[in-house]
């Protein structure tokens, strides 16, 4: 394909020792839509940080208008006319909206003075042309989530970029915030802007592309045009496989209810005032993998700590077959066989200044004192072991944790809590960020578990999971249980429209 | 020194604020005959005069609250009200307390100040405020702005010592010189005083010159170090009493003591007491208690006739302090 | 361009590393160790220099006294080690050393129980002045973690009030001749600083007594991982169920109790107490673990490298007094050995990356 404006040549991109890209071509057109596509982690977001100046390729090029070009900042790249909308927004929220439009480009009037009255009548352009009702200098702070997407659109609108990189522009818009987003994409390209287009509502993507760009595992797995192509050929590109593969048939033995949840209360913790689960009663049974499926926002994150006892229940009971858990703590729990793997395992799962072993043994080392110490050769052994039943590939106990794949370390943070020797394990979001052979084992670790007798229950975003892994599922919205389904009672759309409350 | 609270009921009441008091469980008794001669009465005396402010630094030098002490004493026994503040050696500390003392007005300002050159400007305030100020132990570079400014004689106090210490040491003989805070006006006044005495005696040879920063513990660090490079020592001359005892103690864990001679200067209680002990030489005894009375009774002097009974520049000659007299010396004073 | 063909699922084995990333990766390692053993290099540089410049440095006794020198910044900074493994950082230790000589100093003059004056033994006064010591630290771990004061800010303000609980005790006062009374039975205090069992000073053998203990308490006992685990990640250590509270206030409480035990050691060298001794301490025990390698962010560190910091500093001021450099040039240098050490440190941090980088690179380099 000729004539890319912009173009990453053989990109590879390296953090610690994971692989976020591996030998990328990717080029996009001028007056094209481009929508790229693939699961978390795949490397979308990296790649178009490396296209917007902000990241730098470990090996490989970025060209543009078929020279190379090294971007150093996003500054420099947006002095090239390539402008990114973040995925998190990344506005000042104690600034107005016109300061927050012009920070860092300010315009000058006389004697250096910023030009307020020019950038206003800017500001109320842009606005009116994204058709939102805006007042310019008011704080952004005080706009609710949608309408600050909006204003970072404006933002990339007002650098008149050539290239215009949209990460996730429309997770916070409504429907019609999202027509008149979709006609501005259009008169861009119609003016010849290349727009690249990143969605998690595939056919949302699908709708606005012109191209199709399909990533997995950092790899660019497969090209298209938006024509000649339907959703169910894009997911198989991105998961790569058919999908009994990725999600094992399991018959469970289902033994006696072993964690159960009566009518349980928690409050938001970064807003107190709010319920983040609201009146949830739940069971799991020894054997059983239940998944909860929800957004974010849902609540799944905070049920889940409160089981774990990481935050305190507002009201309601936490059982451990038929014992009351109530008013213990996280150690407690771990100690009666209650333990979380949380969903950010760099911040909440691993110690990165520790070795691969010393992780692995961190939550259970109790069971290795022996007198006054740790004994070294019970540790060891108990440590080798878990390396080779959960496959962690890492070259012995002693390797550094940020050497080692995301997948593996998510492993790393599992095996931790299987030492504690649970009886139910609960798991935040486990596949998240992990590829896609990484995502099968970690799978098929839980069903081990589950057939070894430990409930599982775990939490995900992702509807094929939600569909494929538990045994039983509830659908969690506004922190409240939307329904609960049987594995092959719901289909995919089904899912979506309770997940959004049964409303669309 | 028997009507002075006893230090284990303060122990006892700090231990307890710091949550450990439970461990200690006594009060009274246990003299402590190093404790200040005057202790701060709770409440001032008499109100009849009117305010005057005592400004010193720190009272963690014993030096300095003798001098607070002994002014507080004597303004009480005279009938004014006092109130005692530090400056910590913080020129801007100082100008709030002056500030203070203005906004309370004062009748006058008793002031051991925070340097030659900052402290200029809150004194000549002070006077423009209507309040006259009387400076002890350290001088300000400027003349006509305090009404008195009453020190002791660094200089000649520093030959005073050096003279003994020549004579102890039969004119010959490898010392050791600790010199106080290099920052300090006062440790190279001495230093000079020292030399311009030692400098005749050709035999008396300088092995080292070490500053201590006027403390116990540098002075031990350094000296035990020195002694290491060399033991051919047979003197030691040191800026200030402090850095004399850390030397004394380096001098005795090295088995030396005895057979050196230690002289340090100011006069404090401890290296009296060395003196007595016969660790020390001698010491330069600063005679504080005397300054700080005479600046009470020269501000009393003004506050009743309006003019200065003295000239503004008053020195006080330090005194020698040896075995042979130190049982006639108290608290930075002759008994 | 057509739509290429699904790759492997699973991620297939290493293959071997091409040789010359190999061979960068062994240039980064080597690298890399010479940056673990800097402390060590630069102690044996100090030392050879030193040892050149002066014959009276590498005697028997001056290294003996050097070490013994050491030995009171050697204490404070292993209490120091784990409050900075934890994240923290305790800058009360100074004014912990000035109250426990205090303490000491009042102790030994006598307490009146109930109208009799009592002189408590001197193993009495040691461990009264210790649980002094930890009862500070214990305020900077309650505060810290009960009250969410930042360690900075705890400790500072814990640094105004043991030594202002100092002054108060003592009166400003210092407390002489505390070689005590055999007629009282309080003798012995002296030999703390000044005994020499087995030849070598005291104070020596408290600071290997304490190195050891923290070595087999951070390297073999849980209570080192937990504080590890505590240091590196917070969050995660607590997800874990380590006992995050109980670890960090315990390291105040260590804290203090070695800088109590370095108040003891000074108190008992010079036979008298001052309440201003210890000040500015705080920060050559910081120093001397920074120099050490341990991480200000918590996580990194180890007694071997606080150690061979500390006697960095105490090597590189009593050489230089030695050669009798002046102390303006004294200050100075000792500054620029700290930031030296903190830049290789950066260096260190970098190069692991790096090579960590280059192996992965290397590992990928498979044809495709």
């Amino acid at each position: 394909m000729t004539g890319h404006v912009l173009r990453a040549c053989d990109v590879t991109k390296v953090y610690g020792g994971t692989h976020a890209l591996k030998g990328v071509d990717f080029g996009v057109a001028a007056g094209r839509v481009t929508a790229l596509f693939g699961e978390n982690g795949a490397g979308k977001s990296t790649l178009m940080k490396i296209l917007a100046g902000i990241e730098h390729p470990t090996t490989g090029r970025v060209e543009l208008d078929g020279r190379p070009v090294e971007l150093v900042s996003s500054r420099d790249a947006a002095d090239h006319g390539i402008s990114i909308i973040h995925q998190e927004l990344s506005l000042c929220p104690n600034l107005s909206v016109q300061d927050n439009l012009f920070l860092a480009r300010e315009l000058r009037g006389r004697l250096g003075a910023v030009d307020r009255r020019t950038q206003r009548a800017a500001t109320t352009a842009v606005l009116r042309r994204l058709e939102e009702d805006v007042d310019p200098d008011g704080l952004v702070g005080d706009l609710r989530l949608g309408q600050q997407q909006v204003v970072e659109i404006a933002r990339a609108l007002l650098q008149d970029a050539r290239v215009l990189i949209m990460d996730e522009p429309t997770s916070a818009l409504t429907a019609p915030e999202v027509e008149v987003l979709f006609r501005v994409i259009r008169e861009l390209t119609g003016s010849g802007v290349a727009v690249v287009y990143i969605s998690h509502h595939l056919d949302e993507a699908l709708d606005i592309a012109d191209d199709v760009v399909v990533l997995r595992d950092g790899r660019l797995v497969a090209t298209a045009d938006a024509a000649e192509v339907d959703i169910r050929w894009i997911v198989e590109r991105m998961v790569g496989r058919d999908q009994d593969a990725l999600f094992p048939r399991r018959e469970p033995v289902l033994g006696e209810d072993l964690l159960t949840v009566r009518d349980l209360m928690v409050a938001d913790p970064a807003n107190p005032d709010r319920l983040a689960i609201d009146d949830v009663s739940l069971t799991v049974r020894a054997g059983e993998i239940v998944g909860v499926y929800g957004l974010m926002g849902s609540g799944r994150t905070e049920l889940l700590e409160a089981l774990a006892g990481r935050i305190a229940p507002a009201s309601g009971q936490v059982e451990l077959a038929g014992q009351a858990l109530d008013g213990s703590g996280i150690r407690e729990r771990i100690g009666r066989g209650v333990v979380l793997v949380p969903e950010d395992r760099q911040r909440d799962g691993l110690v990165q200044t520790m070795s691969v072993g010393e992780n692995l043994s961190l939550a259970g080392l109790r069971s290795f004192v022996r007198g006054l110490f740790v004994s070294a050769d019970l540790e060891r052994g108990a440590v080798e072991r878990t390396i080779a039943d959960i496959t962690v590939k890492a070259s012995g106990p002693k390797a550094a944790i940020g050497s080692l794949s995301g997948g593996n370390q998510q492993k790393v943070v599992i095996g931790k809590a299987l030492l504690t020797g649970p009886r139910v394990l609960l798991l935040d979001e486990p596949s998240r960020g992990v590829d896609v052979g990484a995502k099968a084992d970690i799978f098929e670790l839980m069903a081990a578990q589950a057939r070894q007798g430990l409930a599982v229950l775990f939490t995900t975003s992702d509807a094929e999971e939600a569909l494929h892994i538990p045994d039983r599922l509830l659908v969690l919205a506004r922190g409240a249980v939307a329904g609960e389904f049987r594995r092959g009672e719901l289909t995919r759309e089904e899912l979506m429209s309770v997940s959004d409350g049964g409303a669309v | 020194m028997s009507a002075a609270p006893r230090p284990a009921r303060r122990l006892l009441v700090v231990l307890s604020l710091l949550a450990t008091g439970s461990l200690l469980a006594a009060c009274g008794g246990g003299g402590a005959e190093q404790k200040a001669a005057t202790q701060p009465s709770a409440t001032s005396g008499g109100t009849a005069g009117g305010l005057i402010a005592i400004i010193t630094p720190s009272h963690d030098n014993p030096f300095f609250k003798a001098e607070a002490d002994s002014a507080k004493a004597k303004a009480e026994a005279l009938g004014y009200e006092t109130s005692v503040a530090s400056h910590d050696d913080d020129p801007n500390k100082q100008s709030e307390l002056i500030d203070a003392a203005i906004s309370r007005k004062a009748k006058a300002i008793i002031l051991d100040n925070a340097g030659a050159d900052a402290s200029i400007g809150p004194v000549r305030k002070a006077v423009t405020g209507g309040i006259p100020v009387f400076l002890i132990d350290r001088e300000i570079n400027a003349t006509g702005v305090a009404t008195a400014q009453i020190v002791s004689n660094n200089a000649q106090g520093a030959q005073l010592v050096a003279q003994s210490f020549v004579e102890k040491m039969k004119n010959k003989g490898n010392y050791v010189e600790l010199v106080g805070k290099e920052s300090d006006t006062n440790a190279s006044v001495r230093s000079k005083g020292f030399a311009d005495v030692i400098s005749q005696y050709p035999d008396l040879k300088q092995v080292a010159k070490e500053s201590a920063n006027w403390d116990q513990q540098e002075a031990f660090t350094k000296m035990e170090t020195i002694i290491q490079k060399s033991r051919d020592i047979q003197g030691v001359i040191a800026g200030n009493d402090t850095m004399a005892l850390g030397a004394v103690a380096a001098l005795k864990a090295a088995g030396l003591l005895g057979k050196v001679t230690v002289v340090g200067f100011d006069g404090s209680p401890d290296a009296i007491a060395a003196v007595k002990a016969g660790q020390m030489h001698a010491t330069a005894l600063q005679p504080a208690a005397l300054g700080a009375q005479s600046a009470v009774e020269q501000a009393d002097q003004y506050i009743k006739t309006g003019k200065a009974s003295k000239e503004e520049k008053q020195s006080i000659d330090c005194e020698l302090v040896t075995a042979e007299n130190a049982d006639d010396y108290g608290v930075f004073a002759r008994k | 361009m057509s739509s290429q063909g699904t790759t492997t699922a699973r991620v297939a084995p290493d293959p071997p590393q091409p040789p010359e990333a190999a061979a960068k990766a062994r240039r980064l390692s080597l690298l890399n160790v010479a940056f673990e053993l800097r402390a060590f290099i630069a102690l044996a540089v100090l030392i050879v220099v030193f040892g050149l410049l002066s014959d009276s440095f590498l005697t028997v006794t001056n290294v003996i006294t050097m070490t013994k020198h050491v030995a009171i910044n050697g204490v404070i900074a292993l209490g120091m080690l784990l409050v900075i493994l934890k994240g923290g950082i305790d800058l009360s230790v100074g004014s912990i050393v000035g109250l426990s000589g205090v303490v000491a100093g009042e102790l030994l003059q006598g307490v009146a129980l109930g109208g009799v004056i009592a002189y408590p033994p001197v193993w009495v006064v040691i461990v009264l002045c210790v649980a002094v010591g930890m009862g500070v630290g214990l305020l900077n771990g309650v505060l810290v973690t009960r009250f969410n004061v930042a360690p900075f800010i705890a400790t500072l303000g814990m640094l105004y009030v043991a030594r202002g609980a100092a002054m108060l005790i003592s009166n400003g006062a210092t407390y002489p001749n505390l070689g005590g009374n055999p007629a009282l039975g309080n003798t012995g205090f002296d030999l703390l600083g000044s005994g020499r069992p087995l030849g070598l000073p005291t104070s020596i053998w408290i600071m290997i007594v304490l190195a050891a203990a923290a070595v087999l308490l951070l390297a073999k006992s849980p209570f080192g991982r937990w504080l590890y685990a505590t240091g590196g990640n917070e969050r995660a250590a607590d997800l874990s169920g380590v006992p995050i509270r109980r670890v960090k206030t315990i390291v105040y409480v260590v804290s203090g109790a070695c800088a109590a035990i370095a108040g003891l050691i000074i108190a008992s060298e010079l036979t008298s107490a001052a309440p201003q001794a210890g000040e500015t301490y705080e920060l050559n025990a910081i120093a001397a673990v920074v120099i050490g390698g341990a991480a200000l962010s918590g996580g990194r560190g180890t007694v071997r490298g606080t150690l061979v910091g500390a006697f960095v500093i105490g090597f590189l001021a009593d050489g230089l007094v030695i050669l009798g450099v002046s102390t303006f040039w004294q200050i100075l240098i000792k500054g620029a050995v700290i930031i030296l050490a903190v830049m290789l440190d950066q260096g260190q941090q970098r190069f692991k990356r790096r090579g960590a980088a280059a192996s992965a690179v290397a590992a990928s380099a498979r044809p495709t």
